[in-house]
């Protein structure tokens, strides 16, 4: 075959798996089970797909109260009473990003299962 | 000429390496893990239409074994090992359909190959298949650095073309 006939399959390919790669990624994952911990024990256990409405869980520690709001397939930090607020800067909870962590009040809010995020897994192994 | 095919084979296995050795000195270039040029593939598609067979599976096996005790652990030994072989008996078996002037396709098919092996074993020793989305990247990056590798390795095999070995 000919180079032209090979640049073309080749980039077709690409372009199939690039449009491929877009539309898995817009999927949303089966489940989205997120853990909210205070002191390292585990608070409260959250699947944001069934999650109806808007809501509002208060948690309050050494530094004041934080506020985690909570809709469906999202969470973030909605107000925070600790000096720097960086939980509440940190924005929303993503896949495959950091937890969100409040220092002062020693809160972690991150996603329970991580085994469909690759870096989770190859990362360690790099 | 057996001396000298001798060490026409070890030349490019050290040069392999050294490439390989810098290439995973250099900080990834993508956030994606698994993203890499391969330049090392470079000396063994040389070897493989320079020299032979025999010659490119040494400077290629030879490269694996050395790069992963010069650099990496013995987890990047078992992917090196997966895509190496499997992208090794592709450039192989394909290696007749391709003239020196389409070693880049040859390249490119093997490179995807390559990826396509790590991602396997990948998914065999995590035992995730959660990360099959993955896939298309690597068919991607496969396809981008097997072209350049290959243009490479064509490019030199080109302009030594009236050269014997």
């Amino acid at each position: 075959m000919k180079n032209r006939v090979w640049i073309i399959v080749l980039s077709l390919s690409v372009l199939i798996c690039a449009v491929c790669w877009l539309y898995i990624s817009n999927l949303s994952p089966l489940s989205q089970i997120v853990g909210i911990y205070q002191n390292g024990t585990l608070v409260e256990k959250i699947d944001l797909n069934s999650v109806t409405g808007k809501r509002e869980i208060t948690l309050s520690g050494e530094y004041g109260k934080n506020t985690v709001l909570v809709s469906n397939g999202h969470i973030m930090m909605k107000s925070a009473e600790c000096p720097d607020k960086l939980c509440v800067k940190h924005g929303e909870l993503k896949n495959g990003g950091s937890p969100i962590v409040c220092l002062p009040n020693r809160i972690v809010i991150k996603f329970e299962d991580t085994s469909y995020s690759a870096d989770a897994k190859t990362g360690a192994l790099r | 000429m057996k001396t000298k095919n001798l060490i026409l084979t070890a030349i490019l296995t050290a040069l392999a390496l050294a490439a390989f050795t810098i290439e995973a000195a250099i900080p990834p270039l993508t956030p994606i893990y698994g993203i890499k040029l391969g330049i090392a593939n470079v000396f063994t598609l040389f070897a493989l239409y320079a020299l032979g067979t025999r010659q490119a599976a040494a400077v290629l096996f030879l490269r694996i074994v050395l790069g992963s005790i010069f650099t990496g652990q013995l987890v990047s030994f078992i992917y090196s090992l997966t895509g190496g072989v499997l992208s090794f008996v592709l450039m192989i078996l394909l290696k007749r359909f391709f003239p020196i002037k389409q070693v880049w396709v040859l390249s490119a098919l093997c490179a995807v190959m390559h990826n396509v092996g790590q991602f396997a074993a990948a998914v065999l020793m995590t035992g995730t298949v959660q990360i099959l989305y993955y896939l298309p990247v690597l068919v991607i990056a496969g396809i981008i650095a097997g072209t350049f590798t290959g243009l490479c390795a064509q490019l030199v095999l080109m302009r030594l073309k009236k050269q014997t070995y």
